[in-house]
């Protein structure tokens, strides 16, 4: 998001987040944690909390708040800069959870756990895909009922930073009907299988269910709550974060290009004064800024819950999807050699653009879904 | 009475007036800018401007003193808002738009206190309608590089050349001319704008037919038309200036008439596409859903979503002041790529059905006209590349290419292109 379409409050919110994390930890600092198992440090994680990272979609009684009434487009801001700055961690996880939490929860659930999350005293993630990748609607993971209690058989694929996670949020069937479980990670029977992440700074795991036993309250809101509008409504939210991101390591990456075309010296011009590279530049920044508008139209009218919000969303991530591939690989293009060696950040930035986007935005998917929803 | 109040009450009233005085848009109208317009529609077009202009609708936002109402862009937004499932009056067509969207703002800018006084009344009113003077056969992309000439002689201007893609230019009153005043200068320092009567005897105009069949473009041979200096717009020479907050107002911003947008809207943008799908699928199948244009057509539903938010944001950018006004170039390339794209998916989901048909107007023609002349988009008003020129330079600040006529006087520039080497 530029600068100059954002509101003062948001404008606060942007200074107050980068100059954190120029402090605490800047891209250089990033790459010492590539090794780390965790991939984050946890008194860190408390201290984003303390700047709202996670507070947002949740109400001032639970330990959130947000500045104005439009808490999604706020928390935009702060994704720009999680993307700008490839910072780690579980963002777009914890905050879905908090949403769902928040809007679909118990008041049991939402006062065990909203403060918690706010705080980021406990990590919480999402699972919403099976082991292949799909957004299954909770088809892989079956929930079956016992007395007081239910059961959890199956898998789920592709979580978000699971091996540090306190919490996950599983979408499972339950008499054929979409649920979601709140499942502690110590719950007997939840295996963790790590996955390699091409996102040297995110973690992803498979996650089994062998006969996991949990009390029925764990079961998202009311006992009988038929899931399928509130992961609609979830993955909405998940999406809009997942562009904002995008948009900022895009915008971060593209910047890089320009001066870097400016600098670089090469039969006795600046590269950036041929027109064959201008032209990729400037239809670069036509794409790139597309993608923010779309982004932040999509933060507002799914903020909204408007009826046409799951298309728009879908836009928008189908468009990121492409554009921000474009972009990337374009950028890339311009920096020639140096943007081979580890030492360059750019792989660092195409690392996560693809991952973000691989995740929420995939284009044929979300082409289905628009095709689905407009009954094309 | 609180702000939203007065304005709650405006939009009442215009609502009331509206259902009671125009035309609902029909399937038919669609909103769409009509492209063939006899002189009956011309006039009675005119007459039904100026009913809209005496209900106070016409120039909402323009100062009263140039006989506009005075009141504030959210009014004219309202109006935007209400007026979008009537045919509004547009008695020129497309040069009712230009005189509308890209002369009126260039004068308001532009003109002097006493033309702003007597030319834009006539605007509003529907009296005069505008078109642009600009390309030239032998200049377009480089509008600078323009050789229609204005010569002085005595205490009046003689002007000397021929003006091309002039959009509705046969049925409009007056021209604003871009002309050369000193060819002993640089190209961007000898310009100068003129208000030219297009009904002159010594103006020519002549329809050019387009590959779509329309006639909308026309051709102005100026063959030493005589006009004073009250017809100068801007200062002598300094013409460029002019051309540049122009060039804005053509680009798409700087105008608040924006589109609403709504889920109609966009489905009506696709809608064609969708047509299209429903009379090549083969009987039985059904929908277009499962068959492989679907996600065509929803990428292009993506697409002109898209758009239509891109420009959104940067036109309000623009009123806020908030951007480089070249900013604006990003959405003609929008425009620019988008349409060609559009007009290729149009004949790929049409299929045989749009190289052959049996019914004249089916969708399949549409598409089929639409697929060359969907190019116009990348060409019109500064091709893409163009776009990208200034995008890359005036926006990114990239390294200016090496320039072969902007410091020489302009008469030595075309001697020395001719000497240019190949290999």
């Amino acid at each position: 998001m530029d600068d100059e379409d954002l509101t003062e409050e948001q404008r606060m919110l942007r200074r107050t987040t980068t100059q954190f994390i120029e402090e605490q930890l800047p891209v250089s600092a990033v790459r010492k944690l590539h090794d780390d198992p965790t991939g984050y440090d946890r008194t860190w994680l408390s201290r984003t909390a303390d700047l709202g990272w996670y507070s947002m979609m949740i109400a001032e009684k639970y330990g959130g708040g947000s500045m104005t009434k439009h808490p999604l487009a706020d928390l935009t801001t702060i994704a720009d800069s999680v993307g700008r700055y490839l910072q780690p961690g579980p963002f777009i996880p914890m905050n879905v959870v908090g949403a769902a939490i928040a809007e679909f929860g118990t008041d049991a659930q939402r006062e065990d756990l909203l403060p918690k999350i706010a705080a980021a005293e406990v990590v919480a993630t999402w699972a919403p895909f099976d082991a292949a990748g799909e957004w299954d609607a909770g088809a892989k993971l079956e929930v079956s009922r016992d007395g007081e209690q239910v059961l959890l058989r199956g898998l789920r694929g592709f979580v978000p930073e699971a091996q540090s996670a306190d919490y996950l949020l599983a979408a499972g069937r339950c008499d054929g009907e979409p649920v979601q479980v709140i499942v502690p990670i110590g719950t007997a029977g939840v295996g963790i299988e790590a996955l390699s992440c091409y996102d040297l700074s995110r973690r992803m795991a498979e996650v089994c269910f062998d006969d996991v036993r949990l009390p029925a309250a764990a079961v998202l809101g009311a006992a009988d709550t038929n899931a399928t509008e509130n992961l609609e409504r979830q993955l909405q939210i998940a999406v809009v974060l997942a562009c904002a991101e995008t948009v900022g390591a895009l915008d971060a990456m593209f910047a890089m290009t320009v001066e870097y075309s400016k600098d670089r010296i090469a039969f006795g011009r600046p590269i950036g004064s041929f027109q064959a590279l201008k032209h990729v530049m400037a239809d670069q920044l036509l794409y790139l800024e597309s993608c923010k508008a779309a982004t932040a139209e999509a933060a507002q009218v799914v903020d909204r819950g408007a009826s046409d919000a799951a298309e728009v969303a879908s836009m928008a991530a189908a468009y990121v999807d492409e554009y921000a591939t474009l972009i990337a690989q374009e950028c890339l293009q311009v920096h020639g050699g140096i943007g081979f060696t580890w030492e360059h950040d750019l792989h660092l930035y195409m690392r996560r653009i693809r991952t973000t986007t691989s995740i929420w935005c995939e284009k044929a998917w979300h082409y289905e879904r628009i095709c689905e929803v407009c009954a094309l | 009475m609180s702000k939203a109040d007065q304005l709650d009450e405006y939009r009442a009233a215009m609502r009331e007036w509206l259902s009671a005085n125009l035309p609902r848009r029909t399937a038919e109208s669609d909103g769409a800018i009509p492209t063939e317009v006899t002189d009956e529609d011309v006039a009675a077009g005119r007459i039904l401007q100026k009913t809209v202009y005496d209900a106070g609708y016409v120039g909402i936002n323009i100062p009263t003193e140039y006989g506009g109402q005075g009141l504030s862009d959210a009014h004219q937004r309202i109006w935007v808002d209400e007026s979008a499932g009537y045919d509004v009056p547009l008695p020129a067509g497309i040069a009712s738009v230009v005189t509308m969207r890209v002369v009126l703002p260039t004068l308001l800018h532009n003109a002097t206190e006493e033309q702003k006084r007597e030319w834009i009344p006539r605007v509003l009113r529907g009296e005069d309608i505008w078109v642009q003077l600009l390309s030239e056969p032998d200049a377009g992309s480089d509008l600078a590089g323009i050789r229609t000439q204005a010569r002085r002689a005595d205490d009046k201007w003689i002007l000397q050349g021929t003006k091309l893609w002039s959009s509705g230019a046969i049925h409009a009153d007056y021209g604003i001319c871009l002309a050369r005043t000193d060819p002993n200068v640089p190209k961007h320092r000898g310009l100068t704008w003129f208000k030219v009567p297009l009904r002159d005897e010594r103006v020519t105009v002549r329809p050019v037919r387009q590959v779509n069949g329309s006639e909308e473009f026309c051709e102005e041979f100026l063959d030493d038309v005589v006009v004073g200096d009250d017809m100068v717009i801007g200062s002598v020479n300094d013409g460029w200036k002019v051309a540049n907050s122009m060039l804005m107002f053509e680009r798409g911003a700087g105008h608040i008439d924006l589109s609403p947008s709504t889920s109609q809207s966009r489905t009506k943008q696709a809608s064609d596409l969708v047509e299209l799908t429903l009379n090549s699928v083969v009987s039985g199948s059904g929908t277009a859903r499962g068959c492989v244009t679907g996600p065509m057509i929803a990428a292009q539903r993506t697409k002109d979503w898209v758009h239509e938010v891109l420009t959104r944001r940067i036109t309000a950018r623009l009123m806020r002041g908030a951007a480089n006004p070249a900013t604006s170039a990003l959405i003609k390339l929008s425009i620019g790529t988008r349409g060609p794209d559009r007009a290729i998916a149009g004949m790929q989901i049409g299929g045989r059905n749009a190289i052959a048909w049996r019914s004249p107007g089916s969708a399949g023609e549409k598409a089929a006209n639409n697929y060359v002349y969907g190019r116009q988009f990348a060409i019109a008003g500064g091709s893409n590349q163009i776009q990208r020129n200034i995008i890359s330079e005036r926006v990114l600040g990239l390294p200016r290419e090496p320039s072969y006529d902007n410091e020489k006087p302009f008469r030595d520039v075309l001697r020395d292109a001719r000497k240019w080497k190949c290999g």
